[in-house]
């Protein structure tokens, strides 16, 4: 990879992380000030206390828009790395947290904890989401080999019937927590705040850090299962720890932010396009680009209109024309 | 010296008995041809010997030990690989690419120069080298397969398992592929490799095999008419036989027009 892709997949996400911080409904702020500001808090966490002329903007920043946009990044790593890994694995460009069904067991598990409040958020969306792409697995799987078309299938079919459940728990719950169920289902970033950015932090960096880990073993695993026997490594539980670790990080997002749909699926292919086919560096470009993009999907979101479109909405409009043009442009090897 | 030993193998999908009490062995450092018609069994032998299909009945032990108690990792004391005979790959992975996923049961992690190493000399080794950058799925049907072969070679296989490796190939790629198998093996290496054409067998081979009956019948040490009869009888089709150097080859036999 030349080096001027490396140097851009670095320094792009810094800018765009400096320009999203600047961007909101109370104007904009332009980047000497910004790095001021930013400045000045690092200063004071030194002990050293500077003038600040705007302590609204101060507090606009540190406690709105910082935990949105670091929430945001980390969201769209997650999702983007969770969808570059289960593709890898399922040997399949169309599969991502979405289509297999993980993000509607886990917006499901996330909606009951909110009814029923027995277990906590992240683990109840984990545990469903874990259980909606066991499904699919199983409902997919035929004997000899499990085909592209039938895993979409079936992964169509577990996420509506998790859907289905959705809409039961938001017929059966009251109107306040029929609102925030609802958000759910169209992502809500703008509900971000410290405390979500803590709750998501530890699951997505260690899913991250195990799938960076192992992300040699990735491309092993996209050539089959019996091409991984036939060099001597047994796949299975490298197989199983990166849908575990993909299923935990998608889990966790969706607990924190809702439903992005389709995110999962098209930065993956963002990312070959630039870096190439190649996973060991597919999965620090999955994180860059799949960051760097939801910030500024988000950003759009949040300026393009005088109210804020829900970013779920955003992402599915803009997958829905690459998941045609993939389509068309057979990348798509439906025999496989 | 026997590395691979087969006694009283059985074995069936559901009802259908596709081998019954099969028994063979194979010789180390030599090459050894598995002939036999379609849906004789002779893929199924393949994937119980490549450890894919392991619900046997019978013994089937490699260097004294039995295929399904062989761990899959490097520190095993024989090491098999295999080519199966369809493979397709959904990304366009680069040569290079392909090729160092064969080194993986060596790492954890990411791979060592060494393991790099190995593969430029592999590569190298069959002219492959300015392959490297390309995507391995726009490659031709020979290439592609003399990059899998590459793909085995690199773990530094004491077996290789072959199934129809010259299948899809033309002429050119066919002696490529099996002169470098004949090299291997004079290296060292037992190779046990199913095919389709007679000829290139009896060219090639140093052990013949016929499947046949649910059964594997060493065709070595028989007499040319024995052979002759047992191929007109497994084929189903009259042949002649013609001499060529110290090789006896075979052709269809064809009436002479009136």
């Amino acid at each position: 990879m030349q080096v001027w892709k490396i140097c851009l997949l670095i320094i792009v996400p810094f800018v765009v992380l400096l320009l999203s911080l600047g961007l909101g409904s109370t104007g904009f702020v332009s980047i000497p000030d910004l790095l001021y500001y930013i400045y000045a808090a690092c200063a004071s966490e030194l002990g050293i206390e500077m003038v600040v002329a705007d302590h609204n903007l101060e507090t606009i920043l540190w406690q709105v828009r910082l935990p949105r946009i670091l929430l945001t990044f980390m969201v769209g790593a997650a999702l983007a790395v969770a969808g570059g890994v289960l593709q890898a694995v399922f040997r399949n460009p169309i599969v991502d947290p979405f289509s297999l069904g993980i993000s509607s067991g886990a917006a499901f598990g996330a909606a009951l904890s909110m009814l029923i409040s027995l277990i906590p958020l992240n683990l109840s969306a984990f545990v469903f989401g874990v259980i909606a792409v066991v499904i699919t697995y199983l409902v997919s799987y035929t004997g000899a080999k499990g085909s592209l078309v039938t895993m979409v299938l079936a992964g169509m079919i577990i996420s509506g019937v998790f859907t289905a459940f959705l809409t039961v728990l938001q017929y059966l719950s009251d109107p306040y927590k029929l609102q925030s169920i609802v958000q759910w289902t169209m992502g809500n970033l703008h509900t971000a705040s410290w405390a979500k950015v803590r709750t998501a932090v530890i699951p997505v960096t260690i899913g991250i850090a195990i799938i960076l880990a192992l992300r040699w073993k990735l491309d092993l695993l996209a050539l089959g299962e019996q091409e991984a026997i036939a060099v001597g490594v047994d796949p299975k539980i490298i197989k199983l720890v990166m849908i575990g670790a993909a299923t935990m990080i998608t889990a966790s997002s969706v607990a924190a932010v809702g439903m992005i749909s389709l995110f999962g699926l098209i930065v993956p292919h963002i990312s070959r396009m630039l870096v190439g086919p190649s996973n060991a560096s597919g999965v620090w470009a999955n994180i860059l680009i799949g960051g760097t993009f939801l910030l500024l999907i988000d950003d759009l979101s949040r300026t393009l209109l005088p109210f804020e479109i829900p970013v779920g909405v955003f992402t599915m409009m803009l997958g829905t024309p690459l998941f045609i043009y993939l389509m068309r442009k057979n990348a798509i090897n439906w025999n496989a | 010296m026997e590395l691979i030993t087969i006694d009283k193998l059985s074995f069936g999908y559901g009802k259908q008995e596709v081998i019954r009490r099969l028994d063979a062995s194979f010789i180390r450092g030599e090459l050894s041809i598995i002939l036999g018609r379609n849906g004789s069994g002779k893929s199924t032998l393949f994937q119980i010997l490549s450890g894919v299909q392991t619900k046997y009945g019978g013994r089937v032990s490699i260097n004294g030990v039995e295929r399904r108690n062989i761990k899959r990792q490097r520190a095993s004391e024989v090491r098999i690989g295999f080519m199966s005979q369809f493979h397709q790959t959904t990304f366009p992975f680069s040569v290079f690419d392909v090729v160092i996923t064969g080194r993986a049961s060596f790492t954890r992690f990411a791979p060592r120069a060494e393991d790099r190493q190995r593969v430029e000399d592999v590569l190298k080794q069959f002219n492959l080298w300015s392959y490297k950058d390309r995507p391995y799925t726009q490659l031709s049907g020979g290439e592609r397969q003399l990059v899998l072969l590459c793909r085995v070679l690199v773990q530094d296989p004491d077996i290789i398992l072959l199934d129809e490796p010259t299948n899809h190939l033309d002429l050119h790629y066919q002696v490529k592929v099996l002169e470098n198998l004949k090299r291997l093996a004079a290296d060292g290496i037992t190779i046990v490799c199913i095919m389709h054409d007679p000829n290139l067998a009896f060219l090639y081979g140093e052990r013949l095999f016929l499947m046949q009956h649910k059964q594997l019948r060493s065709l070595s040490g028989l007499s040319v008419g024995e052979i002759h009869h047992m191929l007109e009888e497994a084929y189903q089709v009259r042949l002649e036989a013609i001499q060529h150097g110290d090789k006896n080859l075979i052709v269809p036999y064809i009436a002479a027009s009136p």
